[in-house]
C-alpha cells in the first residue's frame, strides 16, 4: 500500500510535468495548427541556456532562469517567422510544416551539442529538500513541479478568458479564418502563441535541470509526451491537456507497481492507443 | 463622398493559381442592397472573398468608397468598416453566444460603442438575448445565421456582405434572416451585397441584382427581371 501510494505521489508529479509541456505546446497546435516537433529541442535548449548562465556566466539563478525564457521565445519566434510561416503561405499542406518542424528538431538539437558539448549538464549548489507525507517522500524540487503547473495553468487559464487577446487564441483555435472575419490579426496571434507557448517550455525544462540534468536529446521524450498529453486529453482544450499529462503522469506509475520499468514508455503509447480507438476527440476535445 | 461603398474594377481572383473570376466589375451603390446570383462554380462566393481580402486578388482593384482596399487584410478591411458573413454559419462553435457577440466587435475598442451595440444585436435579433450563455454550436442553423450577422453588426459597418444566408434554412428562418438584412440597410443605412440562390425570398428585398455565370457579369439589373423563368432560364 505505501509503495502504491508513493507511485500516486510520483504519478502527481511526472503528470504536472506532463500536463505543463502539453499546455504550451497545445497551445501552439491548437492554435495555430503547427505540429511543432522543435518544441522538444527548444525545451532542452532553454535548460542549456539557464545551465550555462548560472554555472559558466555566474549569473544568480532567477537571472539564468530570466534568460532561459527569453532564449525560448526568441527561438519559438524565430521557428514561426522562418520555417513555419513561409511555408504556410506557399502550401495549405500540413505534412510539408510537419516535415519541417522534423528537420529544425534536428538543427537544434544539433546545434546544442556543438555549442555546449554533447555531455550531460548538472547543476550544483541548488539542492533539495526531502519531505514526508505519512509514509510518502517528495523531493522540494517536485513540489515545484506541482506548484508551476498550478502557476502556469492558472495564469494561462485567466489570460484566455478575460482578456482580449487571450479571446482572439480562443477564437482562433475555433476557426481561423472566422478570426480573421471578425478582424483579428491571426498572424500576430499566431506570433504570440508562439511566444507563449515557448515560454512555458522554459519552466519545465529548468525545473528537469534542478532535479535530474540536461541533455542534448532530453527534447525528445519532452515533445512526445506533450503531444500524447494533448492528444489524449483533447486538441483544444487547456483542461484536457492538463488532464491527458495527469492521465499518463498516474497511469505510467500505476502501471510500474505490477510491471517492469522497461515498459514505461510503452504504457504512454497503449494509453494513446486506446484513447485513438475509444474517444478520438480526446477527454475534452471539442467535436469538429 | 463616392456614389459606390463597393467598386471592384477588372477584378479577377481564384485559387491555387486558377483564376475562377474574370476581370469582373461590380458596384454595390451606397445604402442599396444587391442581390448576386448565379450557378453553384460561377465565381460569387470567389468574387466576395476576394473583396474582403479572404483571396488575393490576381488582376484589377477593389475600391471601399475613395480608399482602394485591393488585397487589403481582412483585419485591415473590418477596420474600414466591411463586414462579411461566410457561408455555412460564420460562428464560433465552441464559444459561448455572448463570446461570439463579443468577438464581433473585436477591432471595436470602445467599451460603451461595444455595450450599445449588444443591445442593437439583441433588439434585432431577441432569440440571442435568451441564449446568450448557450454554445453557439448548439443552437439550430437559423439561430446560428442570426448569430453571425448580429457579430457582423458589432463592429458597425457600413459595408455588410453576406454569403448565402439561407443556405440550409427551413423558410421560416430564411423569412426572418430577410427581414432582418431589410431592417440593417432600412435602419442604419448599410450597403449590404448579398449573395444568394434562394431568388423567392431574396428577389423582394434587393433593390438591384447582378448574375454571374462562369466567372463573369451577365446581368446587371432590376431584380423582378430575374422572377421572369424564361429570362432566368436564357441566363442561366
Amino acid at each position: 500500500m505505501d509503495l502504491l501510494l508513493q507511485l500516486m505521489m510520483n504519478g502527481l508529479v511526472n503528470g504536472s510535468h506532463y500536463a505543463l509541456l502539453g499546455i504550451g505546446f497545445g497551445l501552439i497546435f491548437a492554435t495555430t495548427k503547427l505540429v511543432h516537433f522543435a518544441y522538444g529541442p527548444i525545451y532542452a535548449a532553454t535548460a542549456y541556456v539557464c545551465w550555462y548562465s548560472f554555472m559558466q556566466l555566474g549569473l544568480p539563478f532567477w537571472a539564468a532562469f530570466g534568460l532561459c525564457v527569453i532564449a525560448a521565445i526568441v527561438l519559438g519566434l524565430l521557428s514561426y517567422l522562418i520555417v513555419y510561416r513561409p511555408l504556410q503561405s506557399r502550401s495549405d499542406s500540413g505534412l510539408v510544416t510537419l516535415i519541417a518542424s522534423l528537420g529544425l528538431y534536428t538543427v537544434i538539437e544539433n546545434l546544442l551539442g556543438v555549442i555546449f558539448g554533447t555531455g550531460v549538464k548538472s547543476v550544483q549548489g541548488i539542492d533539495s529538500d526531502v519531505f514526508f507525507l505519512g509514509p510518502v517522500f517528495v523531493t522540494s524540487f517536485q513540489l515545484m513541479q506541482i506548484a508551476a503547473l498550478i502557476l502556469v495553468g492558472g495564469a494561462l487559464a485567466l489570460f484566455l478568458r478575460f482578456t482580449r487577446y487571450g479571446q482572439a487564441i480562443m477564437a482562433m483555435t475555433d476557426n481561423a479564418e472566422m478570426a480573421q472575419i471578425v478582424g483579428i490579426d491571426t498572424r500576430f496571434v499566431a506570433l504570440l502563441v508562439f511566444a507563449i507557448g515557448s515560454a512555458i517550455a522554459a519552466v519545465p525544462a529548468v525545473l528537469i535541470l534542478l532535479k535530474d540534468s540536461a541533455g542534448t536529446h532530453m527534447g525528445f521524450s519532452a515533445v512526445f509526451l506533450a503531444f500524447l498529453s494533448v492528444v489524449v486529453g483533447g486538441i483544444g482544450s487547456l483542461r484536457g491537456a492538463v488532464a491527458g499529462g495527469f492521465l499518463i503522469g498516474f497511469v505510467e506509475s500505476a502501471g510500474l507497481w505490477q510491471i517492469s520499468t522497461d515498459w514505461q514508455s510503452s504504457i504512454a503509447f497503449i494509453i494513446l492507443f486506446l484513447m485513438l480507438m475509444l474517444r478520438p476527440d480526446g477527454l475534452f476535445g471539442v467535436k469538429r | 463622398m463616392s456614389d459606390f461603398a463597393i467598386e471592384a474594377r477588372g477584378l479577377s481572383a481564384g485559387y491555387a493559381g486558377k483564376t475562377v473570376v474574370h476581370s469582373v466589375d461590380l458596384k454595390l451603390k451606397t445604402g442599396e442592397i444587391l442581390l448576386m446570383v448565379g450557378h453553384n462554380g460561377a465565381g460569387k462566393t470567389t468574387s466576395v472573398r476576394a473583396i474582403c481580402g479572404l483571396l488575393p486578388v490576381t488582376g484589377g482593384s477593389v475600391h471601399k468608397g475613395a480608399r482602394d482596399i485591393t488585397n487589403a487584410t481582412p483585419a485591415s478591411n473590418v477596420g474600414a468598416g466591411l463586414a462579411f458573413v461566410p457561408q455555412g454559419h460564420g460562428v464560433f462553435g465552441s464559444l459561448t453566444v455572448m463570446q461570439n457577440i463579443v468577438l464581433g466587435a473585436f477591432v471595436e475598442r470602445d467599451a460603451a460603442k461595444q455595450e450599445e451595440r449588444i443591445e442593437t444585436v439583441f433588439e434585432l435579433f431577441p432569440i440571442l438575448k435568451e441564449r446568450q450563455k448557450q454554445i453557439a454550436g448548439t443552437m439550430s442553423g437559423g439561430q446560428q445565421q442570426m448569430l453571425a450577422i448580429g457579430m457582423a453588426m458589432m463592429h458597425g459597418p457600413d459595408v455588410l456582405i453576406l454569403d448565402e444566408p439561407s443556405i440550409g434554412l427551413a423558410p421560416k428562418f430564411v423569412e426572418r434572416v430577410m427581414q432582418s438584412i431589410t431592417a440593417i440597410n432600412a435602419r442604419f443605412g448599410t450597403s449590404i451585397l448579398m449573395v444568394e440562390q434562394n431568388l423567392k425570398y431574396a428577389i423582394p428585398v434587393a433593390q438591384r441584382a447582378v448574375v454571374m455565370k462562369t466567372g463573369s457579369i451577365i446581368f446587371d439589373g432590376d431584380p423582378n427581371e430575374l422572377t421572369d423563368k424564361v429570362k432566368l432560364m436564357e441566363l442561366f
